[in-house]
């Protein structure tokens, strides 16, 4: 499985361990903390959910199997949310194996990664949605029919 | 050299756009303001859009010492006067934005309020049209031109944020959050300290020596809340009651030594209905990103993914706390103060 951010419609900041998404299509935000973090690097990296979990046994301290679940739980979490979306083409997958960083000499104890949502701020896009103009509209006229 | 039919297209609409202002423009008043540290100029067409629009900058004005960075053209259509070339869109709802982009013209346009917001980056013009100056809905006339400002400040390395702001010339804080949070109620409540008066909603944040610059002198509130804070005057607009109809004052008319255009920024504070006694809760950084950028990024398009990395480093850069207003709302200046005494200058 490859997702990748759905960009323009997503942006993503990480502070202090914490990383806040903002879908500025449906006027909700959402914080991850924890596993959930290191997900969402790897996505914004394109790697896919292997290496996502090779990343993640590499941190913390949990059974391949166990990280593998809560890894594909999230993506289609992030999915549902449409935060990502379905990564078909572009650049090749990058591979498990190959891009699994070298585990750390203490690994952080596995705690269930979460996705917590916030629609406090939907109200602003549910009275003002934006609409783009796409290149061939206004302000240009067609120019046959000017 | 030819241009493009594309660019001969958007040049013949500004022309149009032109058009428009120049036959509105027989009463015109013009102000000089400094505005974020530059100065721009604003050509009212009539004295009906400078009563409705130019209040809002009166603690900015000043002789132009420069040219302008921003010249914003403001015009109506009340009476016989041809409206500008408007983009054929359907109305659908109030507040639904069309936004089109071309090169360095940029363009908004609510239908359904009438509104057109259209500027000009590299010529540093912008035009703002409604369709009648008494429609203007009360907050264009509290903070006039936000999605033009939103265009130009990043020309000025700034950022137009979603914030209250208060503090004293060596220091202040910025108060974020989403409507309903306090943030209003705290600045204006400040009127009645030795606190300055930045923003209650909107101002311009430089976040490399973290700075608020401020846009507006007015403040605005459900006319309940206003009825709680005695010392403000009858409101320049008046609430009309309704749920989405505040009162909006001009705090320079009534307080022009407790306004001020700028200040470095200390700390950020995320008000909140709480407690009994007004206290600071010192504040992860990451929840105060929460409580700044997603309501910054919403309102204004189009959002801009270096904003975003702009607002984390600056959260990260000052201190952050979860301000609990407490049940007195006469305490909430004395809170801010003290925090500020602690954080000393910057």
């Amino acid at each position: 499985m490859k997702v990748r951010v759905n960009a323009p419609h997503v942006i993503a900041e990480t502070i202090g361990g914490e990383t806040i998404i903002v879908h500025l299509s449906t006027g909700c935000y959402f914080n991850l903390g924890g596993p959930a973090v290191d997900i969402w690097e790897g996505v914004a990296a394109g790697e896919a959910s292997a290496a996502i979990t090779q990343r993640l046994l590499a941190r913390y301290e949990a059974r391949e199997a166990e990280i593998g679940a809560a890894v594909t739980r999230i993506l289609s979490e992030l999915e549902r949310e449409e935060l990502v979306v379905a990564d078909n083409g572009g650049a090749p997958a990058t591979d498990g194996a190959a891009a699994a960083p070298a585990p750390t000499a203490a690994r952080a104890p596995f705690e269930e990664p979460s996705v917590n949502k916030f629609t406090d701020m939907q109200d602003i896009i549910l009275l003002d949605p934006v609409h783009e103009v796409d290149a061939r509209g206004w302000p240009h006229t067609d120019p046959a029919n000017a | 050299m030819t241009r493009s039919t594309a660019e001969t297209l958007v040049t013949d609409w500004i022309a149009g756009i032109e058009e428009s202002f120049a036959e509105a423009a027989d009463d015109r008043v013009t102000e000089e303001i400094a505005l974020a540290g530059a100065p721009v100029r604003l050509e009212f067409a009539s004295a009906r859009m400078f009563d409705r629009l130019a209040p809002g900058f009166a603690h900015l004005v000043e002789p132009a010492a420069a040219p302008p960075e921003l010249t914003i053209r403001i015009w109506d259509s009340a009476g016989a006067i041809a409206e500008p070339p408007l983009p054929d869109v359907p109305p659908g709802p109030r507040g639904r934005i069309y936004y089109s982009e071309d090169g360095s013209v940029r363009v908004a346009y609510q239908p359904g309020l009438k509104l057109f917001s259209v500027l000009d980056r590299y010529r540093g013009l912008g035009w703002f049209w409604c369709s009648a100056a008494e429609e203007l809905p009360y907050w264009e006339s509290s903070s006039p031109f936000r999605q033009l400002l939103h265009w130009w400040l990043p020309s000025r390395n700034m950022l137009l944020v979603h914030g209250a702001a208060v503090g004293r010339a060596e220091g202040g804080v910025l108060l974020v959050g989403r409507g309903g949070s306090g943030k209003s109620t705290s600045a204006l409540a400040c009127l009645e300290s030795d606190l300055l008066y930045a923003a209650d909603d909107y101002c311009a944040l430089d976040d490399r020596a973290p700075a608020v610059h401020s846009l507006y002198c007015s403040g605005k509130l459900e006319p309940a809340h206003a009825a709680r804070l005695h010392h403000l005057p009858e409101p320049t607009i008046d609430g009309d009651g309704s749920e989405d109809e505040k009162a909006v004052f001009f705090v320079q008319d009534n307080y022009p030594d407790r306004v001020c255009r700028s200040f470095p920024l200390r700390a950020v504070l995320a008000p909140k209905i709480a407690g009994d006694e007004a206290r600071m809760v010192p504040l992860a950084g990451a929840v105060a990103l929460r409580a700044l950028a997603p309501s910054t990024l919403l309102q204004l398009h189009p959002a801009d993914p270096e904003a975003f990395a702009r607002m984390a480093r600056l959260v990260n850069s000052v201190a952050a706390y979860s301000f609990e207003l407490g049940r007195e709302i006469a305490a909430i200046p004395s809170a801010i103060e003290r925090l500020l005494d602690e954080l000393g200058p910057a």
